[in-house]
């Protein structure tokens, strides 16, 4: 009996050997402390007049932000958040890796916040540039990605902000802030991806200018045909583009009033969009827009205790947003001729027949068909009081 | 497995016939002075026995000895229902004794309840060492045992180990018999069976097995049963020796026997079925078969409302695997999968390390070995010493390491986290304590990987475990769908009517039919 344990023992300290072996040969495989890596908060590319790529790289200095915020935890570090560097090369993750040579640690890619495109390499090769972003494994699909406008991107990636430690995460905050209104749009790099991966529809990304010297701008969009920039669209044509693609959170729309203006919130939008065919054509796109506003300011006089006079205002409202809708339309068809609102899947979807021969002259068909455009907008609410309070003469 | 017990068992069985043999000293002699002679001999230089004679009758013809054991007997007792009777009944007394007087002593003149006969004088020193004062006539060959035991040791009070809030206050203490009475208080029932051993060659402890006959297995008790007798030692001082001869997995971290000092909690166990074992000298109480649910049972779940004990069985589960992985997965998230990491985060873990100088592996092994030194030194230190300590160890050693720099304040806060988490399942502490090492070193080298291999590794471990042929992890593996009544969550106690089904009781429905609450018709 204690051979036969004896035996059993040897069998178990030599089976912890072999997996103690296991465990500890493997050389620690993959093994950076986050001391190792510098944290990339925010990057620009832009293609230089000779062809080569810029990478421009924010990387936040975490020590640095900690004791802004009143911690320090032992041990000197620098004093500014975050440092940008720039670096010439001839591929993207060749400048990356050449960068090195400057930079003290591993750059550590998702984390990052932003990725900012030049309007020059937008132009020439969009498709090209997000290849390495596609194929990497450490980026993060969620980053938003812009294109700058009459700006580089190693010159909004070198502001210093006032509102956040980090400007990376102050521009990607000012994405968020806007596209809920509805005047700028939030493209994370999966989003683009997909859109350029589609026939049907083509991409648009974000758009960010200067605004001041510590300030951005993020309304508008850039306008794709087949990888390459186009051109833009301005807040309004934006908003308008959002309202039709269903993607409105809120939104403030300004109408005419009696001798001034009315601010109306819109609270909730629903859209949807389609391809009317008659005899197995294309005849006519349609985009429904059913929305619901409050009142939320009425900067003018008269009153709105009669039911004739919200309904007035919800054709006032409905015809507003109309020509919004209608501005973007006709950008994207007369002057880009490019299917931003993906009119093209619907026509994939619902007349595959039609779709497979029409795919590869899509877009030229798309500019040439009429829109009907139905906006459906209710008013509910006129906020705590009725009619301003104003003195009757 | 059982068949290696019963070769075990056999050979222990030779052994201890040796031992009476060895340990007899013979008869006990018919005249007083050689019996004197004799117990002086064998209690040569212990200042503790005490061998008084009485002479009694007439001109003092009866001559009786009294041996015990100093401080042993209730002094009191021995002179109010022995001595003082003999003297009043047998001053007049002319027969010069023997067993006419043994008799007489045993039928009417010792007013004590408690008293047996000493065949030989093995049986009467076995007597006097167990606390009894054994009464020796001149002219007569048997011995009488009186029971005039002191009350010894402590009240019965709450166990400072186990507390509860709802449930009863009693725990048990070092004297077996009081022990047994608590138990026979609470289950009022001759089916309720306690059998007595004595285990260790020199220190003859009494061992009791106790069980509710009709419910408990017969084949568990008999393992039980023979498991004990196999024990060969000299020395049984206290339940955790039994504890690590009868345990079916002797080199698991993992415990296979319960152990508890509250008496409603081992009531509960045996009306489950299972088997108690008292240990003289131990207030812990040994219950077997345990498996690893019960780790994360506590008698407040019971006697509360079902909904409460379910969240707080689902707790335990957290703080068992936070306090066992909690430092491991820290470790491998923040050396190998910084891509899991939220940004804020990342940004803030990142901030707490930089200037550390020691890899966050050894930070983390510098700490929790800091941390087990202080709770090791918490109970080993007196009571009020305790406290201070361990107040300079959580405020001073925590807060200035990392002022100076040592430690990050976020590995401060993982460690404290995981020490909380450790005092929450007691009977695992010792598991967890262990296993931690092994996830951290394992998260080291091979990150999420190397957890997920000593996790796998733990759990076939868990699963191949059995106690008392019981598989450990039941009723998760094998799953018994009708124990999971009382497992992550607990049903309200009306609704648990049978008992565990995998102890295999000879009858598996709690209490009798229509126990059930009846709905009553009070407007008829």
């Amino acid at each position: 009996m204690t051979a036969g344990w004896r035996k059993k023992a040897k069998g178990m300290v030599l089976l912890a050997f072999l997996l103690a072996c296991l465990l500890l040969l493997s050389g620690c495989w993959n093994y950076k402390e986050l001391t190792d890596i510098n944290v990339v908060v925010g990057v620009g590319l832009d293609r230089t007049e000779e062809g080569k790529v810029l990478l421009t790289v924010q990387v936040a200095e975490p020590g640095s932000i900690q004791s802004t915020s009143g911690h320090g935890s032992g041990g000197e570090g620098p004093t500014k958040p975050v440092f940008v560097v720039s670096h010439e090369g001839e591929t993207i993750f060749g400048a990356i890796r050449e960068m090195l040579a400057t930079v003290d640690k591993k750059l550590f890619f998702s984390t990052v916040q932003v990725l900012i495109l030049s309007e020059r390499l937008a132009r020439e090769s969009l498709e090209e540039s997000l290849d390495f972003f596609q194929r990497d494994h450490e980026v993060d699909y969620l980053m938003n990605v812009l294109v700058a406008k009459d700006v580089s991107p190693a010159e909004i990636l070198a502001m210093e902000s006032d509102m956040d430690t980090i400007p990376a995460v102050y521009i990607s905050e000012t994405v968020e802030n806007t596209s809920y209104r509805g005047t700028g749009k939030k493209t994370m790099l999966i989003d683009v991806i997909k859109d350029m991966d589609c026939k049907g529809k083509q991409p648009v990304i974000g758009q960010i200018t200067k605004a001041g010297e510590n300030m951005v701008r993020t309304e508008g969009l850039a306008v794709f045909k087949e990888g390459k920039l186009v051109g833009w669209l301005d807040p309004y044509e934006t908003r308008g583009y959002q309202f039709a693609m269903n993607d409105i959170g809120s939104a403030i729309v300004n109408i005419p009033a009696e001798e001034g203006k009315m601010s109306m919130e819109v609270f909730r939008s629903k859209a949807k969009i389609g391809v009317e065919f008659e005899d197995g054509e294309p005849a006519c796109l349609m985009v429904k827009v059913r929305l619901e506003a409050n009142v939320g300011g009425h900067e003018g006089k008269g009153k709105l205790d009669a039911p004739e006079k919200i309904s007035a205002l919800e054709e006032i409202l409905e015809e507003t947003i109309r020509k919004e809708i209608a501005m973007a339309l006709e950008k994207a068809q007369d002057e880009y001729s490019s299917d931003i609102f993906g009119f093209g899947m619907e026509v994939h979807k619902y007349h595959p027949q039609y779709w497979k021969k029409a795919q590869d002259e899509w877009d030229r068909i798309f500019s040439r068909l009429p829109a009907d455009i139905q906006v459906d907008a209710k008013i509910r609410r006129t906020g705590i009081i009725i009619n301003p309070v104003i003195k009757e003469h | 497995m059982f068949g290696r017990i019963r070769n075990k068992s056999k050979s222990g069985r030779n052994n201890s016939e040796e031992i009476v043999q060895t340990g007899s000293y013979g008869p006990i002699p018919p005249s007083a002075d050689a019996v004197k002679a004799s117990l002086n001999e064998i209690f040569s230089n212990c200042c503790d026995f005490i061998l008084r004679e009485i002479a009694c009758g007439k001109n003092g013809a009866i001559r009786i000895l009294v041996a015990y054991i100093d401080g042993f007997v209730s002094k009191n007792e021995l002179n109010q229902d022995v001595v003082r009777p003999i003297l009043d009944f047998l001053a007049n007394e002319e027969s010069p004794g023997g067993s006419s007087i043994y008799n007489r002593l045993t039928d009417c003149i010792v007013v004590n309840n408690d008293i047996h006969e000493a065949a030989d004088m093995h049986q009467a020193v076995d007597g006097i060492i167990s606390g009894e004062a054994v009464l020796f006539i001149d002219g007569e060959t048997r011995a009488l045992v009186v029971g005039v035991k002191a009350p010894q040791g402590r009240q019965v009070q709450e166990p400072d180990t186990e507390t509860s809030i709802r449930g009863a206050r009693e725990g048990f203490v070092e004297n077996l018999l009081t022990n047994t009475a608590l138990i026979r208080k609470r289950i009022k029932n001759p089916n309720l069976k306690l059998e007595m051993m004595h285990l260790g060659d020199r220190t003859k402890t009494n061992v009791c097995i106790c069980y509710i006959k009709g419910l408990a297995n017969e084949a568990i008790v008999r393992e039980v049963r023979e498991r004990l007798k196999k024990i060969k030692t000299d020395a049984v001082l206290d339940s955790g020796i039994i504890e690590q001869y009868i345990s079916d997995n002797r080199l698991s971290l993992f415990p296979t026997v319960g152990s508890s000092e509250k008496c409603d909690k081992l009531a509960g166990k045996l009306l489950e079925g299972r088997v108690a074992i008292f240990c003289d000298g131990s207030p812990h109480v040994l219950t077997v078969p345990y498996l690893f649910v019960e780790s994360i049972q506590a008698t407040d779940d019971y006697f509360d409302h079902a909904f409460f004990a379910t969240f707080m069985r689902l707790l335990r589960v957290i703080a068992l695997t936070t306090s066992t992985l909690l430092p491991a997965m820290y470790v491998a998230l923040v050396v190998y999968h910084h891509t899991v990491i939220p940004f804020k985060l990342l940004l803030t873990l990142a901030a707490s390390q930089q200037g550390i100088p020691f890899s966050p592996f050894v930070e983390a092994m510098l700490m929790i070995v800091a941390f087990e030194l202080l709770r090791e030194a918490g109970v080993r230190m007196p009571k009020p010493i305790g406290q201070a300590l361990s107040i300079v160890g959580a405020i001073v050693l925590g807060e200035a390491s990392v002022a100076a720099g040592i430690a990050s304040n976020l590995m401060v806060i993982v460690v404290a986290i995981t020490a909380v988490c450790s005092f929450i399942v007691p009977p695992l502490l010792r598991a967890s304590m262990l296993l931690r090492f092994m996830f951290l070193i394992a998260a080291n080298f091979l990150g999420i990987l190397g957890i997920a291999f000593v996790a796998v590794a733990v759990f076939v471990h868990l699963c191949k475990m059995r106690s008392f042929g019981v598989p450990y992890m039941a009723p998760f593996a094998p799953l018994t769908v009708n124990d999971l009544k009382d497992a992550f969550i607990v049903v309200p106690i009306w609704a648990m009517i049978t008992r565990p089904k995998i102890l295999r009781q000879q009858e598996n429905v709690r209490g009798a039919k229509g126990s059930q609450r009846q709905e009553v018709n009070i407007q008829q």
